[in-house]
């Protein structure tokens, strides 16, 4: 029975966003399949790896009758990625998958549908809100970087999402630096606060447009579901309690001076290639007027880089894991950055000047 | 010399170091025998590590006047008449054995007195272990049993006694056993004079939480099925919380503690795909197994048992373990969700496995595979023929080959490929594939690491360490001995790097960790520390035992296995150890990494022949 005839690209491109949740070591056979589905003359893509699903509209078709099947998913994108551009045939039969185009032909092996581990939309939505794609994405890039990773603190190994009256803020931290990002929120009064697993995080961050087409979030107390372009996105949640963010977040750090942001980042980045390579130790040295970046390595070797900035307080000397600044530093699209320090045995805290929305939080290292 | 028959004292002696290994199997029979007499309630008191003196009192049905001689003569018990009864033993004893053979090698004096007696009456053995004539004695109820010089009559077997220190830690682990395996009876456990375990009679829980500390008891998911007339419960830690040191691996038959290789295996492969193997899995299980279908006179220790349906016990503890595990896994309620979350490890993009053409390799290369050929013929004959045959039994020669084999080719191929050469792939989480000039090397992740940052570690000793503030300190529940430790090594634990405080009664506050070991599992960590610690004397703990406590430090900061590295983070590591003294040895002595000169892989594919 044909499935669909159309365009090779309007095929390949829903399955590429759908595909790459599909873990190739998965034990269960069926999970490194792609369940293609046609109802309502419409035939949708969707692929699980049981935390996290994303199902995509591919094409609207004429047929209606209803088939559901699986098959796949590295071998059908293998596949449409290396036929030529041009008009590409699906037809279910017996088990089998055909694809057809111009004068190639597969047939593929199938999995009955009725066995893929389909994640349904949950009933119980707590909270509904809509934004901009592109402000959600770049939310999502000011702090997705500070998220643990393999951590035994399983809940930081992803990243807080808190809708507050008014307001929607994202944090993510590993345990030794915090980043927090905000933005207004009018017209929602309901509150929420869930756990997004690392993994749902970053195919968030790769799929989301970078437009202002509406992404839809529906959160709930075990799942979210982000509805975008043709894209149904859901994702398990972490059930576990994230640390008091703003018990971290220091306020009243006296000391605050802003510089370029780039300025920081280039010359970090010279005086990172003389750390020490476990520990990655930078330390910076201030004194009225400029800020002296000095690394050291285990032969000795050394970097010292000086930048003038506005510091007009008592000198002081701490340091930082240089990877923890320059992470922040190349996630962030501004101009200057706004740095408040205390001294050298308190965090650090990094911020746009004159904003509040975006705080990084880092703890010194004794070096 | 002619056939003689034995003396009896001989005999006896002979059967008693069956049972009477050492103090602690003393310690375990007398408090099986106060469980089979209904106890519910047994302090022991020991001394000199059980070797001087053992006194065990229960509050048990006691033993009868007339029978208080018997207890102490061979083959003499209550508890079985037939074989009949002894298919279907449900009691702790059954051989009528014990008593008499530590009679045979100490002092026992024996008090008892049964709910009906007027009076309590003693016995103790005569040298030569005959038991004295009765005498009236004062006891409330139940029974006493004194030991005292065990072994005081065969010097041999004394000679094999560890410290005091060592036969104590054995006898309070036969004790905690017991309690384990009986929430309900209620223990006191004092050596030489000073309390060391108190244990209300209370629920399984209170009992975990006492004996194996508040991680294992809130953190231990539950275990329960039955198949058949087989029933299985308990508890297993989620592999997560497992660590590289002995953890809790507690296994009952029928309320009888057992080590057994069946049901060690069934567990092995029920933690297979969650637990690395240099990780210990943790768990405290019963099972409860009708007793005509379990033989438990197998071994005189009673530790091993027999199954008259060894598949089925394997299934049931395989699958309910497995299950156990797996809740982990998938999302529940009320679970943390950390294994999926493990999983998410980005891994390295995948890279193909394909080595260099030889054709592409520089000049350098080939004449180093030119040496490696020939420092492998130079060994003693054979040996390079083993090396390849069987890798493990001939590493430390194989390694010697290679070390050698590494100088000269340092030599040859200067300022070509470096010594390790560069990485190409991470074989099953555990190895990384490198390619130098020789041929293929293989190194350890894990060991590798683990030496380097003990090298680093070491290097950093004089002065201090470079120390990473947390912004969330960690958090862990301890035992009041954890506690107690970090109190009395406040110090040592500062100059190693770390910045603690107690942040509640049972909980210790991580604020600062060695930078060095900043990705560390430090709960982990910090609880091995403390271990060892806890076996060392406060003054000068980092003068004598600085190596143990570095080494300690670097096997829980090293890379986990099974954690993904890209190849720079390889590369990175493979850079590290040219640099690192003694990199080619983890701190175990075992070789953090081998080498395939091509020479040698050739041989394989009997090519070049
Ligand atoms: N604490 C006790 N309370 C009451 N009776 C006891 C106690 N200890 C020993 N007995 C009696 O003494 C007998 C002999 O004890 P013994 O420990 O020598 O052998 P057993 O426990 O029967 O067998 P096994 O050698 O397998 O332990 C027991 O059968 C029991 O009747």
């Amino acid at each position: 029975m044909l499935l669909l005839k159309t365009e090779r690209d309007r095929l390949l491109r829903p399955l590429q966003a759908v595909s790459g949740i599909v873990d190739k070591r998965h034990t269960l056979p069926i999970l490194s399949n792609v369940l293609l589905e046609r109802t309502d003359g419409r035939l949708t893509l969707l692929a699980t790896d049981i935390e996290l699903q994303i199902q995509t509209i591919a094409e609207q078709t004429d047929a209606s009758e209803p088939v559901a099947l699986t098959v796949s998913a590295r071998k059908f994108q293998d596949i449409l990625r290396a036929l030529p551009e041009g008009e590409v045939a699906l037809q279910a039969e017996d088990k089998r998958l055909l694809i057809r185009s111009g004068k190639s032909r597969f047939t593929l092996q199938t999995l009955p549908a009725a066995d893929y581990p389909r994640m349904s939309a949950s009933t119980e939505v707590a909270v509904t809100v809509s934004l901009a794609q592109r402000h959600l994405r770049r939310l999502i890039g000011l702090v997705q970087y500070a998220m643990a990773l393999q951590d035994i603190r399983y809940y930081l190994n992803g990243m807080l999402m808190v809708v507050r009256a008014g307001e929607f803020r994202l944090v993510a931290t590993d345990g030794h630096r915090l980043a927090y990002a905000s933005m207004p929120l009018p017209g929602v009064s309901e509150e929420i606060d869930i756990i997004l697993p690392r993994k749902a995080v970053l195919e968030l961050a790769r799929l989301l447009a970078d437009n202002d087409d509406p992404v839809q979030l529906r959160l709930g107390a075990t799942q979210a579901q982000f509805n975008f372009g043709s894209i149904e996105f859901i994702t398990k949640l972490i059930d576990g309690k994230f640390p008091d963010y703003d018990r971290v977040i220091p306020v009243g750090h006296d000391r605050v001076f802003a510089l370029a942001r780039t300025t920081l980042q280039a010359a970090l980045l010279r005086a990172a290639i003389l750390t020490n390579e476990r520990f990655r130790g930078v330390r910076m040295v201030l004194s009225a007027g400029t800020l002296k970046l000095v690394s050291n390595n285990a032969e000795q070797e050394e970097a010292e880089e000086l930048i003038d900035v506005d510091y007009h307080w008592e000198p002081m000397d701490i340091g930082f894991n240089v990877n923890y600044l320059i992470d922040m530093l190349s996630n962030v699209a501004v101009e200057m950055v706004e740095i408040s320090l205390k001294d050298s045995g308190s965090s650090a805290l990094f911020s746009f000047p004159g904003q509040d929305d975006f705080k990084y939080v880092v703890m010194p290292m004794r070096i | 010399m002619p056939i003689r028959v034995l003396p009896e004292l001989l005999i006896s002696q002979i059967a008693a170091g069956e049972v009477v290994e050492r103090p602690a199997s003393v310690v375990k029979e007398l408090l099986e025998n106060s469980l089979d007499a209904d106890a519910t309630q047994v302090s022991i008191q020991l001394e000199e590590g059980g070797v001087r003196r053992i006194r065990i009192a229960d509050d048990g049905c006691g033993i009868e006047r007339d029978e208080l001689r018997l207890a102490l003569t061979r083959h003499a018990t209550s508890k079985i008449a037939s074989l009949d009864d002894l298919e279907r033993v449900a009691s702790m004893g059954f051989r009528g054995e014990a008593l008499a053979a530590v009679a045979a090698v100490a002092r026992v004096r024996l008090t008892s007195r049964t709910r009906s007696a007027r009076q309590a009456y003693a016995v103790h053995t005569e040298q030569g272990g005959d038991p004295s004539e009765v005498v009236p004695a004062a006891l409330a109820q139940g029974t006493v049993v004194e030991v005292a010089d065990l072994y005081f009559n065969t010097p041999a077997r004394r000679k094999f006694l560890k410290s005091t220190a060592t036969e104590y830690g054995h006898c309070e682990e036969a004790v905690r056993r017991i309690a384990l395996a009986r929430a309900d009876v209620a223990l006191d456990l004092s050596h030489d004079g000073r309390q060391r375990l108190r244990l209300a009679a209370g629920h399984e829980t209170q009992r975990l939480h006492a004996l194996l500390g508040a991680d294992f008891a809130e953190h231990a998911l539950p275990v329960s099925a039955q198949a058949g007339p087989f029933r299985l419960e308990g508890r297993v830690l989620p592999a997560p919380m497992a660590t590289a040191r002995q953890a809790a691996q507690y296994v009952f038959v029928n309320g009888r503690f057992v080590r057994d290789r069946l049901i060690a295996h069934a567990l092995r492969q029920a933690y297979a795909d969650v637990l690395h193997a240099s990780r210990q899995p943790g768990y405290v299980l019963y099972l409860d197994v009708p007793p005509e279908l379990v033989d438990v006179n197998v071994h005189p220790a009673k530790t091993e048992v027999r199954f008259r349906q060894p598949q089925d016990i394997h299934r049931l503890l395989q699958q309910a373990v497995e299950r156990a595990l797996a809740r982990t896994l998938v999302a529940s309620p009320d679970r943390p969700q950390s294994a999926p979350f493990a999983r998410y490890a980005e891994s390295p993009p995948s890279q193909a496995v394909q080595l260099g053409l030889g054709v592409s390799q520089p000049r350098a290369a080939y004449f180093a595979s030119q040496t490696i050929a020939k420092a492998w013929r130079d060994m003693p004959s054979g040996e390079g023929e083993r090396a390849h045959a069987a890798p493990a039994a001939s590493i430390p020669d194989a390694e010697q080959a290679l070390t050698r084999v590494s100088a000269e080719l340092r030599r040859d191929a200067e300022g070509d490929l470096p010594p390790l050469g560069y990485a190409l792939a991470q074989l099953h989480g555990i190895y990384i594939l490198a390619q130098n000039a020789a041929g293929l090397i293989v190194v350890d992740m894990h060991a590798a690491h683990e030496r380097i940052l003990y090298e680093k570690l070491k290097q950093g000793q004089s002065g201090q360490f470079a120390s990473q503030r947390l912004l969330l300190p960690v958090v862990l529940t301890a035992g009041p001995g954890e506690m107690a430790t970090l109190e009395t090594h406040a110090v040592a634990l500062a100059e190693l790097g770390f910045v603690l405080g107690r942040a509640g009664p049972e909980q210790i506050a991580v604020r600062e960790v060695p930078a060095l070991l900043a990705a560390a599992d430090v709960p982990a960590l910090l609880r091995a520390l403390l271990a060892d610690l806890a076996e060392f004397p406060a003054s000068r703990v980092l003068e004598a035992h600085r190596d143990e406590l570095l080494a300690t430090m670097a096997c829980h900061g090293a890379v986990r296995a099974h954690r993904s590295l890209s190849l720079p983070e390889m590369n990175a590591l493979l850079r590290e150890m040219e640099r690192v003294e003694r990199a080619g040895q983890c701190n175990h002595g075992r070789p953090t990494w081998v080498g395939w000169p091509l020479a040698e892989l050739d041989r394989l594919f009997l090519r070049g022949r």
